[in-house]
Parts: C-alpha cells; structure tokens; sequence
C-alpha cells in the first residue's frame, strides 16, 4: 500500500472495514493522476464506492435555520399597513430625498425625508404615496431608485401615515434610479438623453439646412429644416417642423423638444410648443470643437445617422445602372474600410474613382448612414462631400482590403453592427438545431418542420450551421458559423459530417459537440449585427483555441502574486 | 440611450463552489420573465455559471406530483455544488444524466464541466440555499478541468480586486464607477455590501492557490492530510478520558451535524447549538462541550462562530 495515501486508505477503511487496501490505495491514486482531484476531495466519492449507496442525503433541504427567524412581515401595496406596525417589508420608488440636519439629544445629526410610492413595477398601476423619515440616513436611496425596504415601521401622525427608516433597516437596491428626475427646464446633456420623451438641452448648431417632406398621399410637401446640435457630451440630429434662422455656431436653449428615435438614431423634434432661444455661456465650446465629435470611426456607424465624418479607404468600387421611371439612372457602390472594420459606401453622383487607383483614401464630410441586414452602408449624395487624401492617417503598411479588427467580446455587445471583425470568447452553449438544416429556396430562412415562415412547405436547400452562444463574463452573443467554417472548425468533410449525424443521431451529436467545445476558447471571425434582441455574430470563420492550464496558472499567479 | 435588455441572455461567472455556495442574497424582477440572480459576498450578479468538478453524486428522486428529478453535487477543490435535473430539463440534458447515473452507481470517476442557471430557495425560517439547474454539460477530461480551474481562478481573482476597490470607494454607482469598477460589478457590488457586511475573502484567495496548484500538476502541494474519522474517535475510549458516555455523546452528535450541514464553509454557532438542542440535548452541555472539541483541535473556526471538522 502506498504510503502517500496512509491515512486517507485508514480512513476509508474504519468505514468499510472489508475493503481491499491496495484497491482503495489505488483509487486515490487515480483520482489524482487521471482526473486531479486531490485525495482530501475524493474521499467521498471513493468512500461511496467501497461502502455501497448508504450515504445519507445531503442535509440541504433538511430545513435546518442557519439563519436567525425572520418576523419581517412582507407587503406589497402601502394600503395593507396598519399604524402601528412594526418590521415591515416593502419595494417601494423613491419619489423624492431631501437632507436635513437636525439637533436630537444635542447631537448634530443628518436625517432625510421625502416621498416613496408602492407598487413600483406596474406602469399604470393604482400606487398610494407616503412620506417617509430616513433616521440612517441611507446612502443607498436616492430619487428615481426602486428599493426594498426591510424592517421599517409605520408611524400615525394625526390621522397620518408615514415610513420611518431607522438604522436597523435594511435598504436594497432593486432598480438604480434610471429614470432620472429632471426638474422641468433644467438642460440636460446631449450624450445622456433618453430614446423619448420631451427634454430641455443647451447645445451649438452644428449645422442646418432647408429641406422638404413629401407627404405620402402626394398633397403636398412641408417645408422644415434639419440639422445637428452639440454640446461637449456629444451631438444629435433635429428636425424642425418650424422656421428656424439661427446659423451655424449658434448656441441656444431649447426647452420642450421631443427625443423620436429612427432607426436606431435618437433625433430632436422641434414644433410650436417648443420655445428655443440664444443662449450666452461665454465657456461652452466653440463649433470647430465641438465639430470633432461627428468624426466616426466605421464601429460607430449607427443606422439613420446623419452628418457624419469619416475618414475611410475604397477598397472596390462599381458603376451599377438601373431604371427609374423610364429613364436609366447610375449608382456608384463598393466596400470601404478603416482600421476599425470595413463596410459599404453607396454615391448618387460619380466620383472621380477607377480601378487602378485603388485603394484610396477619402475624407467624407456630412454623409448618412443606411443599414442593410445590419451592414451599414454611408450613402454620398453630392461628390463635394468626398475629399481626397494622399495617404491615410494610420499606418499605410495597414493591408484594409482584407484586415479583420481583433474586437473584445463586450464591446462587439455594446456597440454598431460590424463588419470585418473577430473576437475570442468561451463557448456556453451549443444549440440543438446545430448541424445539417434545410433554407427556404426564396429566401434561404431556415424551414421549420419543412415549412418557411414566409413562403410555406418548400423542399429547401441543404446548408450546414453550428448555432453557438459565445460569453466573456460580461456579455453573451449568439455565434452562427457557416458552412466552411463549420467544416473547418469540426476538421470534416460534408460527407463525414453527414455519416457522423447519421450515426450518432442529432441529439447525440449535438453533445458530440458539447464534448469538444463547451467550456472552451473559441475564435470567431465575420460581421455583428446588434439589435434589440441582443448582439449576433455570423462568423466565416471560427477555431478553438489551444490553452495550457499550467502555462496559464503560472501567468496568473505571477500576475496576481498569488504564491 | 438606453434599450430594454430584459430579452438578452445572461452572461455567464466562472466561479468556484465555494463563493457560489456562501451565497444567501438573491434578486428577481416582478415580471414573469425577468431573470433571478444569486448575488455573491464578492458582489457577482449570478443568473448563469460555467462551473466543473468531481461528479460525487447522483440519484433519482420521486416528487411528490410524480415527476423525475435527478439531483447531483459536484466536488472542486473549493467546495460542492448541489444541483438537479428535471422533466423541464432538455432531452439532450437528460439524457447525459442517465448515463452519469450508472456511471456513478458503479463507482466510476467523472469530472464534469457544466453551464447553469443559479436557482435558490428560503425555508421557513429564513435559511437560504442556492444550487444550479444545468443546461447544457459534458464530460471533460483533466487537462480542460485543470483550464477550468485557472479561469475560475483568475475570475474570482479579478471580483476580489473589485471588491476591495469598491471598500474604499463612496457606496454609490457614481462612487464605484469613479473607483475602476466595470459595469457588470457594480449593481451586485452595491447590495452585496448592505447585506453581508464586512466578509473575509481569505478562504477565497486559499480556494484559488489549491486550485492553480492542481491546474499547475502539483498534486501534492493540494493534498491534505485527512483526520482521524470520527466514528473510530467515539469508539476509542482513551481519546475521551475523564469524559462520562453521556457527554462524548454530546461530541459525537455536534460533530456528525456540523459533517452533515457543512456545505464548505463550516456551520454557524447557532445552528448547531439548535439541532442539538432538538436532539434532546442541555443547551449549556452543548456549549461547553462545543468549545473542547475546538479546543482539542476536532474542530476549527474558519471565521468567528462558525464550526468546521479538521480535514
């Protein structure tokens, strides 16, 4: 019997008194070497297999208190409370908190007050507001927050109830106050305000232009004007459904404009009930400043943007005609990239561009941004928009025609729909519908149950996907590879992932593939689109990534001087 | 700007068994969809984990309404995981638990690495207990079980920096946001510290050397000697001398409850005075007797109050 193991065999054997030592002695052992769990940790496993299933159940549900009795009686509206009761639990919205300081026993001592509403969750819901005393104070509440009050009391004043909060109450935050408070005409700053709603801002007009709205029916046209305001947070689009004459550099006060957000662009709306005024601050930024932050990169490009700066390089360009009303029209198009990533560029009017002369750096000044399926696409409606440079303002050696941006995971989540970017990332899940699928013939949706859910039962097309959920810790993303990067990444031919499908059977494969993946780095490469739904990458090409867990530990004690 | 992320999925906390398991706070929306979170000393915000281990133990259970639940637990070098397997689970899922099932009936080692969504639940008398519901598992073999251990490792590193961070900052977003801590720390961070007051993370940066000592192949530097079991001590007299039957009795049952409540980090004071209490035992007996058994080294206090078997 090996020595190592001396006391843990001992131990093993006080309880199973009939076992073979050099067995038991040789379980340790394997356990360490095959599978490294360290002998202290599979004692219990192997004392399960010597003793037979006898263990008991694991105490967890045995209801055992490791915590003191609560007498917390929970409500959930303000009406159910009574004037003298007492350890009270409720989730309530902070309505307002103001500080005082106050004398109590000589002492000086801060105490806050203000108003909190029950019933925080329903929109429209009946809600009861009560004043309430801090006696902590708490940090923790502010205005605007949701907080789960526990072990407040109810005090009756005069036929009056109020909340008293005392030291011993606990205060948790359910929701930060993300609805801020504004006081009505209070300015607020550009880059924080909401997707909707009516909002005061302080901002310098950056530009401004007659334009016309056709209306649908063909009645007519409105006259309006559109624009960009900035402050030194950030900048936004308006559009005025009234006269406005200020130029630009002007900077005014607007009170009671509306947030519209179109497409994914936030934009002001000016109307009669709109009061805009010239505003003096000898401090704020001036418009040649302010003008700096309208230059984006290709990863800021957001669909419905307008007014936007970008220096990009035109990688391909082509002429393409069409027909418009009998009379035949030209569309210039081609991809265009920066160091950020790449995508696609659209001109109404010719530019001086040929193949030869490609690739070719461009300043674009004023331009819009369309997507389509998520690829933004910057669309020149003047060639005076375009401004030729003789080189480009990062490193020339730069190759963009084919450059992928190596982009963290939280930051393709949190941002534009890309394009030309790869990222790395562990794989937490592998869908079900990974594997062989068949797409619509129209429109190459994949069939469920046969069907399109937009053109019917059809036979459809064969085509080969991995459906992944991809996670760094912060954020998730849904990663689609698509066939040549399915096979490549299984290391497989069509005709042996078939024969491998066929064998196993789809559920078996799919934990075929959970077998190999899950848990794993993986390094996917192709385009982003980010919506409402959350983010999703459609990858032309994807690899794990080899790691070694010593070389790693190393690194990481290092790192973090753990020793 | 902000959008509703109500519809994206939750990311997931490599994390080990031991942070997972201390957990007793947890958050849900009001809305039927809203994803519930155990949140951690450490502040983590846990709806879903990637989390491996020694599978320990598996088995079926009848519920009351008829349906199959498998329920599990899951050793790593920090501690257990408990978790179960159930109708609503996915075929595939299921179907991976069967087959551990018989592996585990026959004895046979399995290492597993699963992503989980946390669940939890209170008893009556306020306790709370957190386990998993895995989605999706496979098994591994040690080379990735040892990758797992380094990323659980430097994750809890990372939360363990943000925790002390956020100590010296104001206990407001502003004030953590102005401290360096990322955005996925923060709403866990600011309600972890309201309810679990000052923590000792030292066990924590104890779990992570274990475990980068197994990922680095030191077995031995992660090897513990085990104690003396403790049913041979009850049985050997000269141990207990001066000590009538009735108080090593006394010993005994405080040491098999605190073995069968410990779920990592020990038994608080006051549950096992109570269970032994209601195993027909003199309150103050318990105490005293409590007390030598630390004393002799039986037992250890890990934090202040709360009791663990020497091992």
């Amino acid at each position: 019997m090996s020595e190592k193991y001396e006391t843990h065999v001992k131990s093993i054997l006080s309880e199973c008194p009939d076992a073979d030592p050099d067995e038991v002695a040789a379980a340790f052992e394997k356990y360490e070497t095959e599978f490294f769990i360290p002998p202290q940790d599979a004692m219990r496993s192997i004392l399960r297999r010597f003793k037979g299933d006898k263990t008991p159940a694991p105490s967890g549900s045995s209801g055992v208190s490791s915590a003191a009795p609560r007498t917390t009686r929970k409500v959930s509206s303000l009406s159910e409370l009574k004037g003298d009761d007492k350890d009270i639990e409720i989730e309530v919205e902070i309505i307002s908190h103001n500080i005082r300081d106050q004398t109590i026993r000589g002492e000086q001592k801060q105490i806050a007050f203000g108003l909190l509403e029950d019933n925080p969750w329903e929109e429209n819901g009946q809600k009861n507001r009560w004043e309430y005393k801090d006696w902590g104070p708490n940090s923790n509440i502010t205005p605007g927050s949701v907080v789960r009050i526990e072990g407040a009391s109810v005090n009756e004043y005069q036929g009056k109830m109020s909340l008293n909060i005392n030291q011993s109450t606990r205060i948790a935050v359910v929701r930060e106050g993300t609805r801020p408070i504004t006081a009505p005409g209070e300015p607020q700053e550009i880059a924080s305000l909401p997707s909707d709603g009516y909002v005061c801002v302080v901002g310098r007009v950056l530009a401004s232009r007659p334009d016309q709205i056709h209306r649908k029916d063909g009645s007519g046209s409105i006259d309006i004007v559109r624009g960009r305001l900035a402050d030194d947070s950030g900048t936004i689009g308006f559009l005025s459904w009234e006269p406005l004459e200020h130029e630009v550099g002007t900077l005014l006060k607007i009170e009671g404009a509306q947030v519209r957000t179109f497409r994914d662009t936030p934009e002001l709306n000016f109307g009669r009930t709109t009061k805009i005024e010239v505003y003096h601050d000898k401090n704020f930024s001036d418009a040649d400043t302010l003008s700096q932050q309208t230059v984006l990169t290709l990863s800021e490009l957001r669909d419905g943007a307008r007014d936007v700066d970008a220096v990009v390089q035109i990688t391909e360009w082509t002429k393409r005609s069409f027909t418009r009303d009998g009379e035949e029209r030209f569309l210039w198009s081609g991809q265009i990239a920066d160091p950020t990533g790449r995508c696609r560029m659209s001109a109404w009017s010719e530019l001086p561009i040929t193949e030869d002369k490609l690739p070719l750096t461009v300043r674009l000044k004023g331009v819009r941004v369309r997507a389509w399926q998520g690829i933004p696409d910057i669309t020149v409606d003047n060639a005076d928009q375009v401004e030729f440079l003789d080189a480009p303002p990062w490193d020339s050696e730069l190759d963009l025609t084919n450059h992928t941006a190596e982009v963290e995971l939280f930051e393709l989540s949190t941002g534009a729909s890309r394009v030309g970017v790869s990222t790395t990332a562990t794989v937490v899940s592998v869908r079900e519908d990974s594997g062989f699928i068949q797409r619509c013939t129209e429109c190459r949706r994949v069939l469920r149950d046969g069907a399109c859910a937009e053109h019917g039962p059809n036979d459809g097309n064969t085509d080969i996907r991995l459906r992944l959920a991809i996670d760094d810790g912060r954020s998730s993303v849904s990663l689609l590879t698509n066939k040549e990067a399915t096979l490549s990444l299984l290391g497989m031919t069509e005709t042996e992932l078939q024969d491998t499908v066929n064998d196993l059977g789809q559920v078996a494969f799919v934990q075929s593939l959970r077998a190999k993946m899950l848990g794993k780095t993986i390094n996917a490469s192709g385009r982003t689109i980010v919506d409402e739904q959350g983010a999703m990458m459609l990858a032309d090409h994807a690899a794990m990534v080899d790691e070694d867990a010593g070389l790693r530990a190393t690194e990481i004690r290092a790192q973090w001087k753990v020793v | 700007m902000q959008s509703g992320t109500r519809s994206k999925r939750q990311s997931a906390w490599h994390m080990l068994a031991s942070e997972f398991s201390e957990a007793t706070l947890n958050e849900k929306g009001s809305g039927e969809y809203d994803p519930s979170f155990v949140i951690t000393k450490l502040g983590a915000k846990v709806n879903r984990v990637v989390v491996a281990g020694l599978l320990e133990r598996l088995e079926v259970r009848e519920t009351s309404n008829g349906s199959t639940l498998y329920q599990g637990q899951m050793r790593d070098p920090s501690g257990v995981h408990y978790f179960s397997v159930g109708d609503y689970a996915s075929e595939s899922m299921r179907e991976l638990t069967l087959s551990l099932v018989e592996k585990t009936e026959v004895g046979e080692p399995v290492l597993l690495l699963m992503v989980a969504k946390s669940r939890w639940y209170q008893t009556d008398e306020g306790a709370v207990y957190t386990s998993l519901r895995p989605e999706e598992a496979c098994e591994i073999d040690a080379q990735r079980y040892a990758l797992w251990l380094t990323r659980a490792s430097e994750d809890t590193l990372q939360r363990m920096k943000h925790y002390s961070d956020s100590l010296a900052a104001e206990p407001t977003r502003e004030g953590l946001v102005a401290a360096g801590i990322p955005e996925h720390m923060i709403d866990g961070l600011l309600v972890s510290r309201n309810h679990y007051g000052d923590i000792d993370v030292e066990t924590y940066t104890l779990n992570v050397m274990q475990a980068l000592d197994i990922a680095e192949g030191r077995m031995d530097a992660a090897s513990q000697p085990v104690a003396a079991p403790t049913q041979t001590e009850s049985d050997d007299d000269t141990q207990s001398t001066g000590t009538d039957s009735d108080e090593s009795e006394v010993k005994d049952t405080l040491v098999s409850i605190i073995e069968q409540l410990d779920q990592g980090d020990g038994v608080d004071f006051e549950t096992v005075l109570t269970n032994a209490v209601a195993r027909g035992f003199d309150r103050g007996l318990a105490e005293e007797k409590l007390d030598e058994l630390s004393n002799e080294g039986t037992l250890h206090e890990p934090r202040f109050g709360w009791f663990r078997i020497v091992g």
